[in-house]
């Protein structure tokens, strides 16, 4: 082991053109961490990849004023320099609005891979030459590629629901009673004439009726020569009654043979 | 308006509308209020700010569920205001409404986007005007046969309270005969000369029609993202299948091509052009005229000064690219407005019959079991002639479709892949229907060069990073965004680690509809994403290999302890898929595991579930 072994690395980066080092130190102060060796990038907004290699850093912190930054890009890239069980600081430094702020960065972070994202109130750290709101910690899982998965966290982090995301709202589903939560009826049908179709155990006859139609199949001679007692046969669809046979062809004179239709959107048979 | 004058009393109707029913609701509502001498203004959720709600004296709210118990993407932004704690219990005291919910009592979280609006309403000091009515898609009419009668009930009851809002009183007797309504577009007509000189792109023509097009809401693109042609066409589905699935892909040419593993993008299809000259023809219309499309004046809007400067589209394209001729069927109102203009005397008792209640059930089986188009039911109905005006308000607007792209930017560059479904079904009239998109792409070959107008987005899959460990769950179709997934996540593990993936697949038969069946197993072996070694795995359920019915929620449970460590180890859960009923399969499936291994009672189970959702750890998408 080397003379660095006490001395922990965190890598500061920032979409600004500048970031003091004294700035750094103190902010990593006040979030806990004592004796590391800071490397600092600025202007990062558009980096594709960082010159670090891959679980080479014990702690990332990212500082920034804008909305865009750390993109889920460059959320990636501070997964892959992390060490196992390093974590990430995302700090910012916003006006107004903060709630859906600290939910977009939540999520972004979490997508990213890293878990238990925490939010943190950053507003008394005191800077020389700028201020910071808030903050979001998380950390990167200390499980490696090809170890096996031993790990068993206790149930309880699991669990945890976290409802420090909406702390301004209401808790919508406190807003059902208990008759809303129970399985809805479907509703009951008034008489079977508002039915599609006769009941399962029909008595009125009505079943007996729907089966007829349907067994009803056109015969040649009802092609070749369609009647119809009732007139309305012959004018297609909209105008044939429910148990008429020709349902579903096309209109038709009667006594003309009955063609089949020039549905554009009919498969071919 | 002068000193002295009382503001004339008129309606809000708010809508939250994700497929356009509650949209149609809205509008009926408001033509019925206007009916009666009461202006009524129609807004989206979306469209209107929540902080001028104490301003308005009268709202209606016309709100969807959808199956999972979701609120459509316009009410999202909308709701969360109303839930603000700092929001006081009498803010909106003086306000009288109304909640109208469009469900289905099918599903366990019935109507819960207008039962939570009507309290948070009552909770926030306004007054109900009526009950909140709750349309049910399992009732015999739909959502309509609750609404008739509700409005009925609305409308009595806001003239008892001021009689100002009907100074026509809360009865209308419409006469059969006349058309009260007005059409809510003009048409302006150009001469050939007026024309300009310079040759339009195909992306400009689309961007004028479409956004001129009634259809058009308030946040699409007009203009396409880009412009693809077909590269391939293979059936992936074996002979045996009672399916048809394509593997397409695609490539651009006009921009570049940009999107995530996860997104959607969305196609306009071509309606099949005998169709259109078809539809053109019966009515009566010149399909080499210039037209402007606009909304006609009002007394509430004014000129439209809009519509003056606008460019005009040929009236054949206007109605190639905007108008569902046919697939889509028309509405209620459709034939009542067809009644009108029929001038044989069946054909317009009949419309009267349709568009009345009495028949409501009986258009419902002509209509929209049969899954009529336009062009069908104006050629049953062959003495009606309707204005174009008419048609361009009532035609349904041409949509476009969207899949799940199943390829990734990573392994496909500069490419798009889907895999689709052919959509066929037989009716009660034992008519054989298709699907528009999917039969017009399945028709496709690359040698043809067609060139097809895109859109790309986002879905409810964000694309996770490669140390996010993955449990994906994608039967039939559903294994689309994942096949993108794994091809993507194949390329990063060449540079740097990658955290596990176990994919839960499902389908009919091993032998007839596995798809991609090489794919997936290329993946099993050794430096697989799925391998064992990589610490993933792939789980298959073949639903009517056996007697007994085997589901990907069975291959969930068996692998219980495996799912649980990875859950443990901070992995996401994405499920996919075309079922109705699998999204709530699976969550059962995952809220027993985490019950079992935890010890703890279902509730907390499922409590620990929904704060994954919250998180951005459980992502859905489920499509119909």
């Amino acid at each position: 082991m080397d003379s660095m072994a006490n001395q922990k690395t965190v890598l500061a980066v920032t979409d600004d053109v500048v970031l003091p080092v004294s700035s750094v130190l103190t902010i990593m102060a006040q979030l806990g961490n004592e004796r590391f060796d800071p490397l600092i990038v600025t202007q990062a907004s558009t980096i594709n990849q960082f010159p670090l290699d891959s679980s080479s850093v014990d702690a990332v912190l990212a500082i920034s004023k804008t909305s865009d930054f750390p993109s889920d890009k460059i959320c990636g890239e501070f997964s892959r320099i992390l060490k196992p069980g390093g974590t990430v600081f995302v700090c910012k430094n916003l006006e107004g609005q903060v709630e859906d702020m600290q939910q977009t960065i939540q999520r972004r972070v979490t997508l990213a891979g890293f878990l238990e994202p925490q939010c943190l109130d950053l507003k008394s750290i005191k800077l020389s030459t700028f201020s910071l709101s808030f903050g979001i910690k998380a950390k990167k899982p200390s499980w490696k590629i090809g170890s096996s998965f031993a790990l068993k966290k206790p149930a309880k982090v699991l669990l945890k629901v976290n409802l420090d995301d909406d702390l301004d709202l209401i808790d919508e589903d406190s807003l059902l009673t208990e008759e809303d939560l129970k399985k809805p009826q479907l509703p009951v049908a008034s008489g079977c004439a508002t039915t599609k179709k006769a009941c399962k155990n029909c008595v009125c006859g009505r079943a007996e009726i729907e089966e007829k139609a349907v067994k009803l199949g056109l015969t040649e001679d009802q092609i070749e020569n369609p009647q119809s007692s009732c007139g309305s046969c012959g004018l297609g669809d909209a105008f044939r009654c429910g148990t008429c046979p020709y349902k579903g062809l096309p209109a038709f004179k009667l006594g003309e043979k009955v063609t089949l239709s020039r549905n554009f959107l009919e498969a071919d048979i | 308006m002068t000193m002295g004058e009382k503001p004339k009393k008129k309606l809000l109707v708010l809508y939250a509308s994700q497929t356009g029913n509650a949209l149609d609701a809205a509008e009926r509502i408001g033509r019925e209020a206007e009916r009666r001498g009461c202006p009524a203004s129609i807004v989206s959720t979306d469209e209107f700010d929540a902080s001028y709600l104490p301003h308005e004296e009268a709202v209606v709210f016309v709100v969807s569920t959808t199956g999972q118990g979701d609120s459509p993407d316009s009410f999202k932004a909308f709701w969360k205001f109303l839930l603000q704690k700092k929001l006081e219990k009498d803010w909106l005291q003086g306000v009288r409404f109304a909640v109208f919910g469009l469900g289905d009592s099918g599903y366990q979280k019935y109507n819960f986007v207008a039962k939570k609006l009507d309290k948070r309403l009552s909770g926030l000091g306004a007054t109900t005007i009526i009950e909140k009515g709750l349309g049910d898609d399992q009732h015999p009419s739909g959502y309509e046969g609750t609404l008739d009668p509700w409005m009925l009930s609305l409308w009595s009851t806001l003239y008892q309270i001021n009689p100002k809002y009907f100074p026509k009183g809360p009865d209308v007797k419409i006469s059969q005969d006349d058309l009260i309504d007005q059409p809510k577009y003009r048409i302006l007509y150009h001469k050939q000369d007026k024309l300009e000189s310079t040759l339009l792109t195909d992306s400009d023509i689309i961007q004028r029609a479409r956004g001129m097009s009634p259809g058009k809401l308030y946040k699409d693109k007009s203009k396409p993202d880009c412009f693809l042609k077909m590269t391939r066409n293979e059936v992936l589905t074996k002979a045996g299948s009672t399916k048809d699935v394509r593997h397409f892909e695609f490539q651009s040419v006009s921009s570049t091509i940009e999107y995530e593993v996860g997104d959607v993008v969305e196609l306009l299809p071509s309606q099949n052009p005998s169709a259109i000259d078809a539809f053109i023809e019966r009515c009566d219309l010149d399909p080499e005229s210039f037209i402007i499309v606009g909304p006609r004046e009002t007394e509430n809007s004014g000129v439209n000064e809009e519509m003056v400067t606008q460019l005009p589209i040929k009236l054949k394209t206007f109605v190639e690219l905007t108008m569902d001729v046919t697939s889509a069927s028309p509405r209620r109102y459709f034939f009542e407005v067809m009644s009108f203009y029929a001038t044989a005397e069946h054909e317009k008792e009949r419309l009267q019959y349709f568009a009345s209640t009495e028949g409501r059930e009986d258009l419902y089986n002509y209509n929209q079991k049969e899954s009529r188009s336009i062009l069908e039911v104006l050629e049953d109905f062959p003495s009606v002639q309707i204005p174009f005006e008419w048609l361009v308000q009532l035609v349904p607007p041409l949509k476009p479709r969207a899949f799940s792209i199943s390829s990734s930017p990573l392994a496909h560059p500069d490419q798009v892949h889907l895999t689709v479904s052919i959509v066929s079904w037989i009716t009660p009239y034992k008519r054989t229907r298709k699907g528009l998109c999917s039969s017009w792409l399945a028709s496709l070959t690359p040698e043809e060069e067609v060139h097809i107008p895109v859109w790309f987005h986002k879905g409810s899959l964000p694309a996770p990073s490669q140390s996010l460990p993955l449990i994906l769950v994608g039967p039939g179709t559903g294994c689309a965004p994942f096949r993108g997934f794994i091809a993507e996540r194949s390329v990063q593990a060449q540079s740097s680690p990658v955290a596990p993936v176990m994919f839960f697949f499902g389908c009919r038969n091993k032998d007839t509809d596995f798809l991609y069946r090489d794919f997936w197993e290329s993946h099993t072996r050794e430096g697989g994403m799925l391998s064992e070694e990589m610490g993933g795995g792939f789980y298959t359920a073949f639903s009517r290999d056996q007697p007994k019915k085997v589901y990907v929620q069975h291959k969930i449970r068996e692998m219980s302890k495996k799912v649980w460590d990875l859950l443990c180890g901070g992995a996401a859960v994405y499920v996919a898929g075309s079922s109705t009923k699998m999204p709530s399969d699976i969550m059962s499936a995952l809220e027993e595991i985490v019950s079992e291994e935890t010890g703890r009672s279902k509730e907390d189970a499922s409590q620990c579930l929904k704060g994954l959702e919250k998180k951005g750890r459980y992502n859905v998408e489920a499509w119909s």
